[in-house]
């Protein structure tokens, strides 16, 4: 047992802030309010950057979830600068990247791993159905005309999408999981507008449609069991938002702290005042708690332990309702301060609930959980 | 960042489970309804070597690692093993022997530490008074010198073993205007003129702990009762806060584990509606709660065992989130267990009512969780 960091992760973390100088930091406070050439522009410049600093190339891909704990410590750090970068960051590297990685072959997949490793491509995933209707059979069509994968498909909450240069593309074939890769522009790929969203006023999100798309030999890849391919890119997600609540949960405190002692009432800072002071005590407890969770969760993940799933599940659920309870307590720290839009703790609270319904939710967590402890336990 | 038990570490958890299961278990419920402290199980603990797990050898303890003990203690809650008689153990083992073996001269170290290794005598603590619990500065025991003694007044309050003790750690004011400074530890022998148990206390759980008040009326030490040196007694009771933020925490992971382990076969067998309730998505949630919380819990205990077995001086900050997390967060699974249980779950046949008693007492013994939000706040 060893709960410090080793010098090479140490070393990552250190890596990976040198890339948040001063006059970056003022760049990615444009990210929040951009429209989607602003996000395009601010994400690409972090992602070469970040690229360079052998960020993007680490924990990639089911072969790289050795390295899932070596990441967490840089990961949290980027997630408590901005949140919406770092999503994208790793949808790009780990979901993207780790699919290209993981499952595909071939030189143009290597090609585009390799791109997205050294931060020159951004990449998204379209994963999630979109709700079907009546037409549903015409909408969701994949044939293989001679060596071509001819497809139609919509998609929904493709995170980067409106931004990426590639977008791997999920489909179900023959009871099993089909990958293609489509580029944005491509004949019959139409991505749709950005989405307004409720939280990650930066991240760029949007639908995705397919018609009658032809994807050229050597760009999809399938079918593969698709328990396997489900697991990685649920798994990669579900660190990502843990890693991302608990990064949201270290700016809001350091945010509500720095407040509460230069905010004065009654004659002294709030931070004098037990409702206040008390509030900071239990959020950092949340905080500590989630952390080590999910660290935990990623050190099992690393070791391929049995209990990974279960780990990672009860510190996504953790870590995600914990940054709920945080930045609501934060925002009655601040108060009005905190009310007004574009700051960080307003931000946080619209962005914290994404978490608890991306991903694994919540809900469908906690009876992955429970069947385990049933198994377990019972 | 290693969060890997040895494989000695987990075998001997694994024999301590099997221990408790066995040989105390079976007789908890019957002495919790009794409120009687299970002497029979006590001997057996000493037996086994828990009481004196972490003592060198030759004082009779094992030589374990601080690790090795929460795992142990862990076990114990795991096992079904009521919050009574881990409390018990941990006021013995880590509040006084550790402070004796820690403080003491070769010759008191050599005079009780085997004795408490072994079970044969049972050790307490006071440092709590009716007027005086986290602001331990505001204590009103005095020890005066008095030629080659020490002569004790006052009272302590809240004693864990008080009753039951054949030796105390008992810390005092020798200097009253110095505050904290002015605090020294002593040990006083059952039996020494002046020392009594003025009464026995019932409480909502840890019920076969027995509870004492302790009387000091000019009762008479010799002054090689003195532990360590004059002064540093408030020292001596903050060390102790790395034992009681790690092995006394940690019965209550375990009791979550007891909890876990009860629900779920209840859940499997128990049917309603003509289906077993773990179908049903209410009863699910309550189990990944329990168990959500158990995982949060149990980083946080071993990263304070972690921190000793390094030698490390302790994080008050982070021994402060882990008491504060366990005493306030562990309301809702317990509570939840009784829920699930339903009517079983309120009647004692099942034990997860009294799980869910004794488990009252993590925000309120030790340091109240108020006083933890002072500290972390305080220190953050």
């Amino acid at each position: 047992m060893n709960f410090d960091w080793c010098s090479e992760d140490h070393e990552l973390k250190k890596r990976v802030l040198n890339v948040f100088h001063a006059d970056a930091l003022g760049e990615l406070e444009r990210l929040e309010s951009g429209d989607s050439a602003a996000v395009r522009h601010i994400t690409r410049v972090f992602v070469e950057n970040l690229g360079q600093a052998d960020y993007l190339c680490i924990g990639v891909g089911p072969e790289g979830a050795g390295q899932t704990l070596h990441l967490l410590a840089a990961q949290e750090e980027v997630a408590g600068i901005s949140r919406s970068l770092f999503i994208s960051l790793e949808v790009t590297a780990r979901l993207f990247g780790g699919l290209v990685r993981g499952f595909l072959n071939g030189k143009a997949v290597l090609d585009i791993a390799q791109s997205v490793a050294d931060g020159s491509v951004v990449g998204a995933v379209g994963f999630t159905e979109a709700a079907t209707t009546e037409q549903g059979e015409e909408r969701y069509r994949i044939s293989r005309i001679g060596e071509k994968l001819i497809v139609s498909s919509e998609k929904d909450y493709v995170t980067n999408a409106p931004i990426a240069d590639w977008i791997a593309v999920v489909l179900d074939e023959d009871g099993g999981k089909t990958v293609c890769l489509v580029r944005p522009d491509q004949d019959g790929v139409t991505v749709g507008p950005r989405m307004q969203t409720l939280g990650y006023h930066g991240l760029a999100v949007s639908s995705l449609t397919l018609r009658s798309t032809v994807v050229p030999p050597g760009y999809f890849f399938g079918p593969f069991d698709a328990s396997a391919l489900t697991d990685f890119l649920r798994q990669t997600e579900d660190v990502i938002l843990s890693v991302a609540s608990v990064g949201l949960m270290r700016a809001v405190i350091a945010k509500s702290k720095e407040y509460a002692q230069s905010h004065r009432r009654d004659g002294k800072p709030i931070f004098a005042h037990q409702e206040i002071r008390f509030k900071l005590a239990e959020m950092l407890t949340l905080y500590q708690s989630a952390q080590l969770l999910v660290f935990r969760a990623g050190w099992m993940i690393a070791s391929g332990s049995e209990e990974r799933r279960t780990l990672l599940r009860c510190a996504k659920v953790f870590s995600s309702e914990a940054a709920e309870k945080v930045s609501g307590m934060a925002l009655q720290i601040l108060c009005g301060r905190g009310y007004v839009s574009g700051n960080l703790i307003e931000r946080a609270y619209r962005d914290a609930k994404y978490a608890t319904i991306a991903g694994t939710t919540s809900e469908r967590a906690r009876m992955g959980i429970a069947e385990d402890v049933l198994t377990r336990y019972g | 960042m290693d969060f890997e038990l040895t494989p000695e570490q987990l075998l001997f958890k694994e024999q301590v489970l099997k221990f408790a299961k066995k040989e105390i278990a079976p007789r908890v419920q019957e002495h919790d309804l009794r409120e009687q402290f299970d002497w029979e199980s006590w001997k057996k603990l000493g037996e086994f070597g828990i009481l004196g797990l972490h003592f060198p050898e030759e004082l009779g303890g094992s030589g374990a690692d601080v690790m090795t003990s929460v795992l142990a203690a862990e076990a114990l809650g795991e096992a079904g093993v009521d919050g009574g008689l881990t409390l018990s153990y941990g006021a013995h083992t880590y509040l006084c022997a550790d402070t004796i073996f820690r403080h003491g001269s070769d010759e008191q170290i050599h005079t009780y530490i085997p004795k408490l290794a072994s079970g044969e005598w049972v050790g307490c603590m006071g440092l709590t008074e009716p007027g005086a619990g986290s602001d331990v500065a505001s204590m009103r025991t005095r020890a005066v010198r008095s030629g080659d003694h020490w002569v004790l007044n006052g009272s302590k309050m809240f004693i864990t073993n008080g009753a039951i003790a054949d030796v105390a750690v008992i810390y005092a004011k020798t200097d009253p205007s110095s505050g904290h400074a002015g605090i020294s530890a002593f040990i006083v022998e059952k039996g020494t003129p002046g020392f009594s148990v003025s009464r026995s206390l019932h409480k909502m759980g840890v019920r076969t702990s027995p509870t004492s008040e302790l009387v000091f009326e000019d009762c008479q030490i010799s002054y090689q009762n003195l532990l360590g040196i004059e002064g540093n007694g408030f020292m001596m009771a903050m060390q102790t806060v790395e034992w009681d933020r790690s092995a006394l925490l940690a019965p209550f992971l375990g009791a979550v584990s007891f909890l876990l382990a009860r629900c779920s076969r209840y859940a499997k067998q128990r049917e309603q509606f003509g289906r077993p309730i773990a179908y049903f998505q209410a009863v699910k949630h309550k189990l990944a709660d329990m168990k959500i919380f158990l995982e949060a819990a149990r980083s946080l205990v071993y990263r304070i065992a972690w921190c000793k077995d390094q030698g490390r001086p302790l994080n008050h900050l982070e021994a402060a989130v882990a008491k504060l997390f366990i005493g306030d967060w562990s309301l809702s699974p317990t509570n939840d267990a009784v829920v699930l249980m339903g009517g079983y779950g309120y009647c004692q046949e099942y034990d997860v009512e009294r799980v869910f008693r004794d488990s009252r007492l993590a925000p309120i013994g030790g340091g109240t969780s108020d006083v933890q939000k002072v500290l972390i706040s305080r220190l953050m």
